[in-house]
């Protein structure tokens, strides 16, 4: 059971995910009937298809003796009747494994799906994307082919050798003395088989990821590569990973050369036969039953063949199962409150000692500040020194280590997360945009909003001008088949976003770069305007933005160096006066060189 | 399972090679795997002929059922019976031994020399081919076109064994041979229907299975909106709508592909019964042994399975035959920059000369420069200023010998670009690009990228050089960080610094910068721009500035319009002027001034409405 979640589906299927096998289960046995069904299907198409050799003896037998005609007829369309009704069971058994299969992979994904929208930021910022997308895509799909054809191969090794085997058994039961000794002998081998190839199939799978990524990395890095005259040196590395996988496959092709079931197969062929011709010598079988016997022997190698993958199959649908149980019972920090403090945000801030670590790793260290409502903060420090996750601690995307977060002096821990999120905005650095048109990205949280209220936001946001250049104007879509919108633009629809659900705090992680001062006109517009009548926390690269904020915090390695207006600062803080040292301006005396750090 | 399901993804290309040219480049890479291949082909043809031999001999022996069986001739067919299984187990062995690793070998040097070959390209080619798909030719198709001559190989013994076989059947009965042979049109016939259903629902699931992707990528990337928004139930909807679709085209490509093989084991099922009717008749009127009635039975299985690895073969070859042509194409992809001397300079003063330069990215477009000169000076520190396409980073591009131009001169230290030693020249010659690259190693690995002699106390001296070594001990290692996978775990503002620390520890007497436009943090910038100065100084500098502080203190300032230098001198006087340059700085520069930091927020509505 999931402890707690940040999104629920009502009526959602119980499934237990107590292990991955378990969980695998009680996937497949959400359609038992379906699963249920299909052995009989298997066994029936087997017993019939194990069943014509032993007619086509009939047959034989027949033409010995000087059979009529009609018998021979008979057993014809015995056989016939027999290889269709095989064909026909086993489309039905398959399409029913498929069904199986397809319903699994949907309902997994759905699982998977669900529970990530619950997941807290916490776990999404620690996720790759790329992981998560291979989980959602390639996991399930695995889960999807170990069940068909996965399992279907099982039942065709399981019944592909003990239906034919019970048939010799029926001709005569010694027969059943070489078929028993191969089958004994080929689980061995195929154990000692697959124990020795995987390995070198891993192997190789990592080889080959290790010379692509360094061919990408050569290549990305050409020119580095050709200005460093480093070639040479380039060449080596490529050289030295391409042999490494050379040798692996060849060694795995070695492997799968010295596949011994096979040539236990083709012993246990001889050995049938002889046994055969030994029991014909003794009179105890006819010459039917010998040409029976071959061909049911002839219905084993099959057999022999598929339980490989099926094996392998299993295995892989079972670590797939495990990666996405891993993810589907990770345990998530947050969940909705949905009793907690509701009333409108007026934005005062106030951190007291905060502490903040990601496991082991500390990343804000004791805290403290009070923001009055209305005013602009700007956070200033190195990448990586915190800035961004004491922004995160505000709107709950993480919870503090210790300490405490006051919104209108309520813990934001004890506010409703929807009350206290859809009162704060919050603009990333990389502006995150859907492909949809652009009107359906500004209007995201407010679905209802009009076009007059959409376009008026984003006149606020300075972005009306530029959207009206695209040829469909609001109704442009963005992103990949859409038009692709540089840093700037997209800033500047994200704060149109902001204009629209008017929040009362507004946190702006402001690292876009505009290259033509024109550009910076409008933003820095943008921004300003966007201040006004809100709590504004600002990260921004923007000296401009920095200077007037009413009041600055720097931090370093994840603790408040400095904090003040930018004319104290200037004198206080050392690390603030060397960004400003390099303008032609006249700084103020340093004082009070202790609390600079 | 079978080749039936191979191939479904082939697509018609366009052949650049004739079929001659095709043969001789696959030849001469097969070549030095000569005996491997001969010997793969010896066991193909033997086990093609053991594996006819069992159901034969089987076949007579069930005719010598009537005669009185002999100790000795039970053990003389228990031992030919196995020793034929045997045997064509071993032949299977020695064929996937030899060729994995004839396959291994040619694929290695497949990949080598494609290596070798992208790597002698000029920067022309890397504009032409993104990496990605340098990528897949170096590692995928070299794989790809190796496997389909083994496939070919394999095609042609299945080929051998039906016709072996048939030639025997024939022998032993022309009617039932006739019989059997009415299956094969039947069977050829529906793979090749069945492919062409299968590929339809193929591109179909392909299609379906990136629009998940594709969903999944967005919403998981935009997760945080959609929770600061709380709009999951909304994304959950559309999510539902993908899922269900997928289940359905999913399943229908299911349906597709189970079908296959039951429809043709029925097909093979009347085959069998039709075998076993007409050959009793003639076993019946003696035309026929029981033993050949057997035969005919048995041979069916060996016969059809082959016949639907035809109906894949052609997409097949196709696809190997493309995927070969590309790494060729890569292969004999021409180097344009040819070097006609091999001076090779020990020490550089550092002068530059274009002497009425042509230059034009491909012969077909517009030309960048015509008829363009330019002296910089030893020690200079020289910025380009102008629009997107004056031409700026193609003055540096030809400094670094990265391209070829058509006419005119390039003169290093008074010597023509072309008569010099690359690997030498270039050792003197630094260069900063605009995004700067990092490789998966340590940031001291990094750094000695620059100059692998130099011990660890030179790289840490150098590094603290650079913005006075703060940075370093903000590294979580110091300078044993790792950088990760292109500079990953490094700051956008830390890698320049790397890249800086690079350039200076390799302390060449040319350096070429193209300054990064990404914005930094202040503090991280001041570092930088610290940095910088470090590394300007005592050399040639060739800088194209996005910095206001770089080209106020660059010693010389050219403006550059549509190849044409336009304007040149230092930023006041340039300034003064009010010409291109006033027009760039108002552009590019006006808002990293002093000034612009200083304009009072209440001031920007009013300039608003004074302008409107």
């Amino acid at each position: 059971m999931q402890s707690k979640s940040e999104f629920t589906v009502q009526n959602a299927y119980p499934y237990n995910q107590a292990s991955p096998l378990r969980w695998i289960v009680s996937h497949i046995w959400r359609y038992k009937a379906l699963f249920l069904s299909t052995p009989f299907f298997y066994i029936f198409s087997h017993l019939m298809y194990a069943g014509a050799p032993v007619l086509i003896g009939r047959a034989a037998d027949i033409l010995i003796d000087g059979g009529t005609q009609k018998a021979l007829l008979w057993a014809s369309l015995g056989i016939l009747a027999m290889l269709v009704a095989d064909g026909i069971s086993n489309l039905t058994g398959a399409l029913c494994m498929e069904n199986l299969a397809q319903k699994v992979e949907r309902d997994a994904r759905e699982e998977l799906y669900t529970s990530l929208l619950g997941k807290s930021q916490v776990f999404h910022d620690r996720q790759r994307v790329g992981d998560i997308m291979a989980r959602t895509t390639d996991d399930v799909r695995q889960l999807n082919v170990m069940i068909s054809p996965g399992i279907f191969f099982i039942y065709e090794t399981v019944m592909g050798f003990v239906i034919p085997i019970t048939f010799m058994v029926g001709i005569k039961w010694q027969l059943l003395l070489v078929p028993g000794i191969f089958v004994l002998t080929y689980i061995l081998s195929v154990r000692e088989y697959v124990g020795r190839l995987n390995p070198v199939i891993s192997r190789q799978h990592d080889e080959f990821g290790t010379m692509n990524a360094g061919l990408e990395e050569s290549i990305s890095g050409i020119v580095t590569v050709k200005a460093s005259t480093q070639e040479a040196f380039e060449r080596g590395k490529f050289r030295a990973n391409a042999h490494k996988f050379r040798n692996s496959y060849v060694q795995q092709g070695r492997i799968e050369a010295g596949y011994l079931p096979m040539l236990l197969y083709g012993v246990a062929v001889g050995l049938t036969f002889l046994h055969a011709l030994i029991l014909y010598r003794q009179g105890s079988l006819e010459i039917g039953s010998i040409i029976a016997v071959m061909g049911l022997i002839n219905v084993l190698r099959w057999p022999t063949f598929v339980s490989l993958f099926s094996l392998s199959l299993l295995q892989n649908g079972l670590a797939s199962g495990r990666r996405i149980l891993e993810i589907i019972k990770a345990e998530t920090d947050l969940d909705e409150n949905a009793g907690g403090h509701t009333s409108e945000v007026q934005g005062a801030i106030v951190f007291e000692d905060v502490n903040f670590a990601f496991g082991d790793n500390t990343v804000l260290q004791n805290i403290s500040f009070s923001i009055q409502p209305g005013e602009t903060v700007a956070i200033v420090g190195q990448t990586g020194g915190g800035k961004t996750t004491l922004t995160q601690l505000v709107n709950r995307t993480y919870d503090v280590t210790n300490g405490r977060i006051l919104i209108d002096g309520v813990d934001v821990r004890d506010w409703n997360l929807t009350a206290l999120r859809s009162q704060i905005s919050k603009i990333e650095q990389d502006v995150f945009l859907f492909s949809r048109t652009i009107a359906e990205n500004i209007a995201f949280g407010n679905p209802e909003a009009t076009q007059e209220q959409i376009e008026q936001a984003a006149r606020e946001a300075q972005a009306h001008d530029f959207i009206m250049s695209f040829t469909e104007g609001y109704q442009t879509k963005v992103g990949e088949r859409g038009v692709t919108l540089s840093g700037g633009q997209r800033q500047r629809i994200a704060l149109a976003r902001a204009f629209l659900s008017n929040p009362r705090i507004l946190i702006l992680d402001d690292s876009t770069s505009a290259i033509d001062s024109a550009t910076e006109d409008e933003i820095q517009k943008a921004i300003r305007r966007a201040q006004e009548g809100r709590t504004t926390l600002l990260i921004t690269h923007r000296l401009s933005q920095i200077r007037w904020a009413n009041h600055i915090l720097v931090l370093d390695k994840g603790q408040l160096v400095a904090s003040g207006s930018h004319e104290e600062l200037l004198r206080t803080s050392m690390h603030y006066r060397r960004i400003f040292a390099r303008y032609d301006m006249a700084l103020p005396p340093l004082e009070n060189l202790a609390q600079a750090v | 399972m079978g080749f039936i399901l191979d191939g479904l993804e082939a697509e018609e290309y366009d052949r650049s090679y004739n079929d001659r040219q095709l043969v001789k480049r696959i030849a001469a890479y097969f070549r030095p795997e000569c005996w491997r291949m001969v010997g793969v082909s010896v066991v193909i043809l033997l086990s093609s002929v053991f594996s006819t031999l069992l159901p034969i001999y089987i076949s007579r022996v069930i005719d010598d059922l009537d005669r009185n069986i002999t100790d000795a001739d039970l053990t003389t067919i228990t031992i030919i019976v196995t020793a034929l299984g045997i045997l064509a187990w071993v032949f299977n062995a020695i064929r996937q031994w030899y060729s994995s690793e004839a396959v291994g070998n040619v694929v290695l040097r497949l990949r080598e020399d494609a290596f070798d070959a992208i790597l002698a390209r000029d920067l022309s080619f890397y504009d032409t081919y993104p990496s990605g798909k340098i990528v897949s030719r170096v590692t995928s198709d070299s794989q790809a076109f190796a496997d389909v001559v083994m496939l070919v190989m394999n095609l042609l013994s299945q080929l051998l064994l039906i016709v072996l076989l048939i030639g025997y059947l024939f022998l032993v009965s022309v009617e039932m041979t006739l019989i059997t042979l009415a299956l094969a049109p039947l069977i050829i016939g529906t793979a090749l229907a069945f492919r062409k259903i299968a590929r339809d629902t193929v591109t179909q699931s392909r299609r379906i299975l990136a629009e998940v992707s594709t969903h999944v990528q967005e919403t998981v990337s935009g997760i945080g909106v959609a929770k600061t928004f709380r709009q999951e139930n909304a994304i959950y909807d559309e999510f539902q709508d993908v899922n269900k679709q997928s289940y359905r085209i999913n399943l229908r490509r299911g349906y597709v592909f189970n079908g296959i093989f039951p429809i043709l084991n029925i097909l093979a099922g009347i085959g069998t019964a039709a075998l076993v009717y007409f050959g009793g008749l003639n076993v019946r009127d003696g035309s026929l042994t029981a033993g050949d009635w057997y035969l005919f039975i048995q041979g069916l299985a060996l016969f059809w399975f082959p016949l639907t690895g035809i109906a894949s073969f052609w997409s097949q070859f196709q696809l190997g035959l493309a995927a070969g042509e590309r790494v060729f194409a890569l292969l004999d992809a021409e180097s344009k920059v040819v070097q006609t001397g091999n001076i090779k300079l020990d020490t550089m003063r550092g002068e530059i000369r274009f002497e009425g330069l042509y230059f034009g990215y491909k012969e077909s477009e517009e030309q960048v420069l015509e008829d363009f000169w330019l002296t910089i000076r030893p020690g200079e520190t020289l910025a380009l200023v102008g629009h997107t396409g004056s031409g700026k980073t193609s003055i540096t591009k030809l400094i670094a010998r990265f391209y070829e131009f058509q006419q005119g001169k390039i003169l290093i230290d008074g010597h023509d670009i072309r008569s010099l030693d690359l690997d030498t020249f270039r050792a003197h010659l630094g260069i900063v690009t605009q995004t700067p690259f990092l490789f998966d190693g340590t940031v001291m690995e990094n750094i000695r990228y620059g100059k692998s002699s130099a011990t660890d106390v030179e790289v840490e001296a150098v590094a603290r050089q650079v913005g006075g070594g703060d940075w370093i001990d903000s590294l979580p290692e110091g300078l044993q960080s790792p950088a990760g996978e292109r500079g990953n775990n490094l700051s956008m503002g830390q890698r320049q610094l790397v890249v800086l620390a690079r350039v200076l520890l390799q302390n060449p007497s040319i350096l070429i910068l193209d300054e990064a436009t990404a914005s930094i943090d202040p503090l991280t910038e001041t570092l930088i721009q610290e940095g910088l100065e470090e590394v300007l100084k005592d050399r040639t500098s060739i800088v194209v500035a996005h910095r206001l502080s770089t080209i106020k203190n660059a010693d010389r300032i050219i403006v550059l319009r549509e190849g044409e230098i336009i304007e040149e001198g230092n930023h006041e006087a340039l300034l003064k002027k009010g010409g291109h340059y006033a027009e760039l700085y108002n552009t590019y520069f006006r808002h990293q001034s002093l000034e612009y930091m200083n304009i009072h927020p209440e001031d920007w509505f009013k300039s608003a409405r004074a302008t409107a």
